[in-house]
């Protein structure tokens, strides 16, 4: 009883600094030229010499530019109180201008505590914002705006009218125009996982970025290294028991080195590459100790590792019952048969010359087939082929499986009751 | 899965309808709601009770246990998926109430929109309730992400500040209890359903990165799918949440489950011992089985006067050779819902009941439905308008009456066999056809006028005076036609497609199958076969 404790407590420190970025991404910065030095850089002498300027920070999903760029502003934050203010917007949130400006005015008011009007129109708030950048200009205060999914405000959205495209980049333009027309200081900083961010901008938006960029790469092996121990060793001067935190580090020690533990993370970097899938395979790791010893173990990783890696079309086939796997085999067979395209119709015509040569025992009416074919169609194994024929009933409205061959027949050989003559059947 | 069910009508119950529930309405009223509320509200239960009331979902409740970590632990998203019908939602709540944790529970199927799933997290994370007093009328109005986030970031740090003050002291008053922690989970259940939303996928987009959006470690996000993370991919990606999958339950599971809260579990287990494996080839849903079941089940017991009784080999024999006749019929509708509620009746009732049924079921064989003699021969002119080319009409049609199918045949060389097959696929593809209104009336007064002379000459020997009443019915036979048609449409035997381009006239299309057709001529004794154009 008296064991479960520190074990707990582990496990919760552990899950606390991997659910906390600024931990995570603090010791991958120190080097001076790491993206966290040159970030800093840019950004604290447009503050000092207060000038306004614009970056991009470009690199896939997770791997680390918020949380880089949170590093950065809280430095510069403690560094300059009072000449820095930070206005974040999200792509995915405040991709319409109406609802950007307003944000924006919100968390201008939130810092300068002003009273913000809910009910204020698109122009106030943007003649607000023209006014407040004069003002900190005039104060000598730079604003650093923080555009999240930064390709979100520039897409241009080809289905929605042209008039809209041009609305959908005014934020952007309005932004940097003002920072340029007016004698303000402004940081721009766009967050993108998209390495083309800046060719989706219209030209007279481009114009006035600069194209700075700063990428962010995979980390390397040596980097990781650093990264799992600086994540996974206990401190011992916290109020563990002493003889725990050098078993727990020890044990993470000889995991670390084992030649196993090397082959299981090389299979798991072969698939994700990011930080962030690396961190939360330790954390599936991890969450899977065992609390009686407290200790991390190989297998732990092992069993992460299994669990990471699913095949979710080979897991929907081996849900299928046998029926279903008949449907499925049929419209296989149809496909093998360079039939261009089939409905259900046509699948259960197979199914019953299926059943006239071989007379199977799993021959069912058509209305439980139709309704096989329907759960199927639930776990998108199969779907109709297109959206037109709305007016046709399902079961004449074309068909494709979801599913490729080879998923259909590992699926099936793993499948609990398979049949064996499906197996024959899917062959020729 | 009763379970199932009871388990979520508690809740509800505890939850966001309290003030409907008849036992008690007075303290309700009084009773404001607190952030207790936020929990399971009943005493919690102890691990074995959940993994015991879950055959089949131990590993899973083990991983969602451990992924969910001990108290206060801050976790990623985590995404539980798998097929209807495995106890997902169940098993989620389930853990949280042996957790005693406070969670948000929204299920993307009653929230349909953005705004009401938004604003009913707020209502919950608020501690809101609608009610008369209100009028029930959510606490904030949000319909934008954006602003979802402000107010949820607001009201969740309000709640963790509750909770945070609340974890010193209830642990005084209540030693026994389990402390709730400063965690709050947000738990979004069927949220493939938002794939179909208008923008859905941008909601989707949010909702999976709404942890790095909000980056509040306190929050703990679950989200349930029938569908594997695979399909959630677009081109804008997002960092996975954590998964966990939900098999459909074997054979085994199956048996554990439908043996629970069984009266006699020896009988019932014999009765699954003849039935379950040749079910489980169809369908391994529990819902879909166990209406199946019960009232293949009642058939079972029906050579039985004492159901207490534990069956010897010899009584399952006799019982199994008393069910067999059953069970091939109802593979065939295994998903028909019997529309006679049993649940409160007595035995001797029920039984009277089912034999009466099935003496129906009989009856039934013929034709499954009533219908009108006219309307019967409007479907039949429907069907064949559908399925025979309309070029075919006037020599199907005329005045002696169906077509000679033999004078057609001849012995089809290699070439045109193949012509006929690729024919009949497109055929298959294409459906039954369109036809306007004025065929289908000709049709129909083609067949009528065929149908009568062939009745009455069957008839002839046995009555006149029959004959003459169906004269009569003749002319009584057009006149409300059109109120036919109409309401063959509406019970869907008929459907309205698209207007034609050129013409402008509203086109019908036959939904019936070829089996149903031909029922329904052989009630009439029309001979249908005669006038179905094979190709």
């Amino acid at each position: 009883m008296g064991k479960e404790i520190p074990a707990e407590k582990s496990l919760n420190l552990i899950r606390g600094r991997l659910c906390d970025p600024s931990f995570i991404f603090r010791p991958l910065s120190a080097s001076s030229d790491s993206n966290y030095s040159k970030l800093k850089f840019i950004v604290s002498t447009s503050i000092t010499e207060g000038c306004n300027n614009s970056i991009l920070l470009l690199g896939p999903r997770g791997s680390g530019k918020t949380a880089v760029l949170d590093l950065v502003v809280g430095d510069l934050l403690e560094q300059f109180p009072d000449s820095v203010s930070v206005i974040r917007l999200n792509g995915l949130l405040h991709s319409d201008d109406n609802c950007a400006f307003k944000e924006i005015a919100r968390q201008l008011c939130m810092e300068h505590h002003l009273l913000f009007s809910k009910m204020a129109s698109f122009d106030e708030n943007s003649h607000f914002i023209i006014a407040m950048l004069r003002e900190c200009g005039l104060a000598h205060k730079t604003i650093i705006f923080v555009l999240d999914e930064f390709d979100m405000f520039a897409q241009a959205r080809i289905l929605i009218s042209f008039n809209l495209l041009i609305g959908k980049q005014r934020l952007l333009y309005s932004l940097l125009d003002a920072m340029q027309s007016v004698t303000s200081q402004a940081v721009v900083i766009g967050i993108s996982s998209r390495l083309d961010a800046d060719q989706l901008l219209e030209k007279r938006v481009r114009s006035r970025f600069s194209h700075r960029k700063i990428l962010f790469l995979p980390p390397s092996r040596d980097e990781l290294d650093g990264l799992l121990e600086h994540l996974l060793s206990l401190p011992a001067d916290s109020s563990f028991p002493s003889g725990y935190v050098s078993r727990f580090n020890d044990k993470i020690k000889n995991i670390t080195s084992d030649r196993r533990f090397k082959d299981i993370l090389k299979t798991f970097f072969n698939a994700h590459s990011t930080v962030n899938s690396f961190l939360k395979f330790i954390f599936c790791a991890v969450s899977l100790m065992n609390l009686e010893s407290g200790l991390l173990s190989l297998e732990n990783f092992k069993a992460a590792l299994s669990s990471m890696q699913r095949q979710p079309k080979l897991e929907a086939v081996r849900d299928c019952s046998v029926l279903e796997l008949y449907l499925l085999v049929c419209m296989r067979r149809l496909e093998v048969k360079e039939q261009s395209s089939y409905n259900f119709i046509s699948v259960m015509k197979e199914y019953k010359a299926i059943h006239d040569s071989f007379q199977t025992s799993d021959y069912y009416a058509q209305n439980v087939c139709i309704r096989g074919f329907e759960h199927l169609r639930e776990r998108q194994v199969i779907c109709y082929a297109e959206n037109r024929g709305q007016s046709q009933t399902g079961e004449y409205r074309p068909m494709k499986l979801l599913i490729s061959a080879s998923e259909l027949h590992q699926g099936m050989r793993s499948h609990a009751c398979c049949p064996a003559i499906l197996l024959k059947l899917l062959d020729h | 899965m009763p379970k199932e069910e009871s388990s979520k009508v508690t809740r509800r119950n505890t939850r966001s309808s309290a003030s409907v529930t008849v036992e008690n309405p007075e303290p309700i009223e009084s009773h404001p709601p607190t952030i207790d509320d936020l929990t399971f509200g009943d005493e919690s239960i102890t691990l074995d009770a959940v993994v015991s009331d879950f055959p089949g979902r131990r590993s899973q409740i083990f991983d969602f246990i451990r992924l969910m970590g001990p108290l206060d632990c801050p976790t990623l998203p985590i995404m539980i998926y798998g097929g209807a019908s495995t106890g997902k939602t169940s098993v989620v709540l389930q853990v949280l109430r042996h957790l005693n944790r406070p969670f948000v529970y929204s299920s993307c199927r009653t929230c349909y929109n953005p705004r009401i799933l938004f604003e009913s997290i707020l209502n919950q994370l608020l501690l809101h309730r609608k009610c008369s007093s209100n009028g029930y009328s959510s606490a904030k109005r949000c319909d934008k992400p954006s602003d979802f986030v402000n107010l949820v970031r607001e009201a969740l740090s309000n709640v963790i500040k509750t909770l945070e003050s609340a974890s010193g002291t209830s642990r005084l008053n209540k030693p026994d209890e389990k402390p709730m922690g400063k965690m709050v989970y947000l738990i979004l259940d069927n949220v493939d359903l938002i794939r179909d939303w208008d923008k859905g996928s941008m909601i989707l987009q949010f909702l999976f990165s709404l942890d790095s959006v909000l980056k509040m470690p306190q929050l703990g996000i679950v989200l349930i799918s029938g569908l594997p993370p695979d399909v959630y991919y677009s081109n804008m990606g997002y960092t996975d949440p954590i998964p966990i999958f939900f098999p459909e339950y074997s054979e085994e599971d199956l048996r554990q489950i439908f043996l629970r809260n069984q009266a006699n579990q020896k009988l019932y287990s014999a009765f699954l011992d003849a039935v379950l494996r040749s079910f489980c080839r169809v369908t391994r849903r529990v819902e879909e089985l166990s209406t199946t079941f019960s009232s293949l089940f009642r058939k079972y017991c029906e050579p039985l006067d004492d159901l207490g009784i534990s069956p010897n080999e010899d009584m399952k024999r006799r019982l199994y050779s008393h069910l067999k006749p059953f069970i091939a019929p109802c593979l065939n509708d295994v998903f028909r819902i019997s529309s006679h509620p049993h649940d409160g009746e007595t035995r001797g009732e029920r039984r009277q009941k089912v034999s009466f049924s099935s003496e129906n079921r009989e009856e039934l064989k013929i034709l499954d439905f009533h219908m009108s003699t006219s309307a019967k021969y409007l479907l039949i002119a429907a069907f064949l308008a559908s399925r025979n080319p309309a070029t075919l009409d006037a020599s199907m049609f005329d005045s002696t009456g169906g077509m000679d199918n033999r004078k057609r045949k001849r012995k089809a060389s290699e070439k045109s066999m193949e012509k006929k097959e690729i024919a009949e696929q497109e055929a298959v593809m294409k459906g039954p056809g369109s036809f306007p209104l004025e065929r289908l009336l000709a049709i129909f007064q083609c067949i009528a006028s065929v149908g009568d002379s062939s009745f009455g000459e069957e008839k002839e020997g046995e009555e006149e005076e029959d004959a003459t009443g169906y004269e009569r019915e003749n002319n009584n036979l057009m006149s409300d036609i059109l109120l036919q048609v109409s309401s063959l449409c509406d019970a869907n035997f008929l459907i309205k497609s698209g207007s034609c381009p050129l013409e402008g006239s509203i086109r019908y299309r036959s939904m019936v199958s070829e089996d149903l057709a031909l029922k329904v001529a052989k009630s009439l004794s029309f001979p249908l076969a005669k006038y179905l154009y094979r190709r």
